[in-house]
């Protein structure tokens, strides 16, 4: 054994003693960091290409628009995150019904890139994946290794309607790359900060709607011994999009596509700086709890939910849903658009940030292209958008689901609030997303909200990662308009 | 290799048989090594493990390596080989560099306080006890050993989770402790989150889940010298400090190179802790470590060849820590092989 580590110069001269046997254990123990990268290797697997003309199979017709095969097990891997995967589960009930002997067999992931990376490279990947989670598969990645899911929304649904006018506006947008629609986002996110009505009504305060207006309401709480603010160490960007939100609205679209596109100085834009140095002022007078950076996020969104340490908290409407069992008792979740920086900005106060989440796509090799659109199909159909509203107290992207009482949920009646009164003044931005930003941003936001940064080491820092990005030759860029 | 000669002592014992009906002769000599037994052992305890040392770790370096030279994302069956550039990136990548820092300083410290620790426990509980009569350890040592142990049991994860809910800076028991005793300013203390105490405090979880293992490891290694060298050393009017210090350390210099090699791999690895205790890489960036650069560009970047060049380099720097202690040891004095008896 001693023979194979050669680059031990005394080893030539002694025998083999219980030193040297030791020593070349502990040089094979040196070693093992090598293999970490390895955890799913082997690019040589993937017989993928002969695999690609597997049998369309069935019939074509307005049942079966995607030609599914007859008996059909589609295979799903679903991201087990706050919507869990009864609701892919359910529309799995519902497809079986619609097309027998047909099923949906579920697995679900909180892993989806460390789990499906050697399915992908050895060419038999699921028939529908949810992408997404903290350890998603960036898009750029695995764009071409994609179906584009556009005959989807072409489609009748179940119910015989065309998929692409059951669908809110805008909610596209967040799946296309370049010319490609790629991902199916299911779920509708409507962005803003969040407050408990009934902590609001009890003091008689008003839910701000500018900046101006938030500080004077820090004030207000430091009076009740509460924070105005309060962040989590994994959740500091919460931040970041409640800043890029208020910058958007401030300047428009110029604001937006520097960022997307990576422009330089696209964080030194003013509106952007303005919205930063209202949020340092804030910061300063101490309105953020203290100790966000050393809190998981979870925890710490419950001293806002269940404790009522802070008033506001900047999210996604998933936040309802997320501390469901963490809520205070009568909290009355509601909703605010993001805070505008002046009152002459580019959009109304009322304009949103609406993106939709929860990205599914068809991967083109997977073994029933065809199963996996005719899941989507069905997961977009009436019945099972309604189930899951009611379910998640979320709302999908298909329209008119949300009763009128938002199944008892007043973040639901205040989402849809949101959305009537935005019109069609609603903005997203995927760059954080797309170039897998959001990691390196964390540790910034973490020490601009302690009130170790300044705005100029925000700005700075923040525009390196934006710079080294676009600098990358091997980063595929995707041009924004 | 030494079993070969004793495997083929069993056969003359055949071969004196004459009277045999020519099966026993006929294999004795001529055969010698290549016996059934022979063959079988050479299967059994040789060709087996070292096609799986083979398969399993020989295998996958050589992959590793090789995907190290290519722009490989990870995710597809395509890729170019790009030869060093992945290299020539990595020296001039900030964030791997900074990650490549942190993973050495917790490589200097993590090893180096914890022996110190576990060793003072080990002579303690050994032959730190009373100056008078035999040889033993302070007074409850068996408790302490068992006691000591106890974070060792609890896997690493577990052990992050469980200080990160400890040190959570409004709800955990050091600060409410702290503020207990009145210390106001830790009121809502960010241990984890201040640039100043994150590094410090991750690597006091660590040792704190090292320290009882590693004392075993040395009160083991202590037993094995036998008490008549205290016991003559202390007629001759050594302390407790010159004892320790001109018996025991010399006489258990090996375990204590091995037991630093082992603790500088985890302490360059250390992804589980900080993973458990800072997923973001910590304030600043200042628990970010080699592995956690490593999965970061390889899952979330899908940059698989790059993160292998990362992982070729975390060995690199493994081996340079394992031939520096080798080296440390050597010029300490530690070539001659005294107390081997």
């Amino acid at each position: 054994m001693t023979r194979n580590f050669t680059t031990d110069k005394s080893m030539t001269t002694s025998e083999p003693s219980r030193r040297s046997v030791l020593r070349a254990v502990m040089y094979t123990a040196a070693a093992v960091p090598f293999g970490l990268p390895l955890a799913a290797c082997a690019t040589g697997g993937g017989g993928g290409e002969d695999e690609q003309s597997a049998s369309p199979g069935g019939t074509v017709d307005a049942k079966n628009p995607f030609g599914m095969a007859e008996n059909t097990t589609i295979d799903a891997v679903i991201f087990d995150g706050g919507y869990g995967v009864d609701y892919v589960e359910f529309a799995g009930t519902v497809l079986a019904g619609l097309h027998d002997g047909s099923s949906v067999k579920v697995s679900p992931s909180t892993q989806i890139a460390t789990e499906l990376q050697p399915r992908f490279v050895g060419g038999n990947p699921p028939d529908l994946v949810d992408n997404s989670g903290a350890q998603s598969i960036g898009f750029n990645t695995i764009l071409d290794q994609l179906e584009d899911l556009t005959d989807v929304i072409d489609a009748p649904n179940v119910e015989g309607t065309t998929i692409r006018d059951t669908l809110y506006e805008g909610v596209l947008e967040p799946g296309t790359y370049g010319d490609k629609f790629a991902a199916l986002n299911y779920v509708l996110t409507v962005y803003g900060v969040w407050y408990s009505g009934t902590l609001f009504e009890k003091n008689g305060w008003q839910p701000p709607t500018t900046w101006e207006e938030a500080k004077a309401l820090g004030a207000e709480a430091k009076k009740a011994d509460k924070y105005l603010f309060l962040w989590g160490t994994e959740a500091a960007t919460y931040y970041q999009t409640l800043a890029i939100e208020s910058a958007i609205k401030e300047g428009g679209d110029e604001v937006r596509l520097a960022l997307e596109n990576l422009k330089p100085d696209c964080w030194s834009h003013d509106a952007l700086q303005a919205t930063f140095s209202i949020m340092k002022e804030i910061v300063d007078a101490g309105y953020f709890k203290p100790g966000g950076s050393g809190t998981q996020f979870t925890a710490a969104q419950a001293q806002w939910s269940n404790k009522q340490e802070a008033l506001l908290y900047p999210s996604g409407s998933w936040i309802e849903n997320e501390m469901k069992d963490q809520t205070a008792d009568d909290f009355q979740m509601k909703g605010v658009p993001s805070f505008s920086v002046t009152a002459n900005a580019a959009m109304p106060a009322t304009a949103l940030h609406l993106t939709a989440g929860e990205p599914f796509i068809v991967p083109s090799q997977a073994k029933s292209v065809a199963g996996g659109k005719e899941l989507l199909r069905v997961m977009l159909s009436k019945e099972a958008a309604t189930n899951f509203s009611k379910t998640k107290l979320a709302p999908t992207i298909v329209k008119d689901i949300v009763p009128e009482d938002g199944f008892g949920s007043t973040a639901l009646v205040s989402q849809t609030e949101m959305l009537s009164g935005a019109g069609s003044d609603i903005f997203t931005f995927n760059f954080v997303n797309t170039y897998g930003m959001n990691q390196e941003q964390l540790p910034i936001w973490n020490s601009f909200l302690d009130g170790k940064k300044s705005v100029a080491d925000l700005t700075k820092e923040l525009q390196a990662i934006t710079d080294r990005i676009a600098n990358d030759d091997t980063i595929e860029k995707i041009e924004v308009s | 290799m030494t079993a070969i000669p004793g495997a083929g002592q069993v056969l003359p014992t055949d071969e004196g048989a004459p009277a045999g009906p020519g099966r026993g002769p006929r294999r004795g000599r001529r055969a010698g090594g290549w016996s059934f037994d022979t063959v079988s052992f050479f299967v059994v305890f040789l060709g087996l493990p070292l096609a799986l040392f083979l398969v399993f770790v020989i295998w996958p370096f050589a992959q590793a390596a090789f995907y190290a030279l290519t722009n490989w994302s990870g995710f597809t069956t395509e890729f170019d080989v790009v030869g060093l550039a992945n290299f020539t990136t990595l020296l001039q990548d900030p964030r791997f560099t900074n990650a490549v820092g942190n993973s050495v300083m917790f490589g200097l410290f993590i090893p180096f306080i914890t022996i110190v620790i576990a060793l003072t426990f080990a002579i303690l509980i050994t032959v730190g006890g009373s100056g008078r009569g035999q040889v033993r350890g302070v007074r409850g040592s068996g408790f302490y050993r068992v006691v000591s142990l106890f974070p060792y049991v609890i896997p690493a994860i577990a052990v992050g989770i469980m200080w990160r809910l400890i040190l959570d800076p409004s709800n955990g028991l050091v600060n409410g402790i702290l503020t207990g005793l009145g210390l106001e300013r830790f009121q809502s203390f960010a241990w984890l989150g201040n640039v100043g105490t994150a590094m410090p405090v991750t690597m006091f979880v660590v040792v704190w889940g090292f320290v009882g293992f590693y004392m075993l490891l040395f009160i083991a290694a202590i037993k094995g010298v036998p008490s008549e060298i205290y016991e003559a050393a202390r007629i001759d009017g050594a302390g407790r400090w010159r004892t320790s210090w001109s018996i025991t350390l010399p006489l258990i210099r090996d375990n204590v190179q091995t037991a630093y090699i082992y603790l500088g791999i985890i302490a360059l690895d250390l992804f589980v802790y900080v993973q458990a205790l800072n997923p973001q890489g910590g304030p600043d960036n200042s628990t970010l470590v080699m592995s956690q650069q490593l999965f970061r560009t390889a899952f979330t970047e899908g940059k698989f060849g790059y993160a292998s060049a990362m992982g070729v380099a975390m060995a690199v720097v493994t081996l340079v820590f394992a031939a520096l202690v080798f080296t440390v040891n050597r010029l300490a004095g530690g070539r001659s092989e005294r107390g081997r008896a």
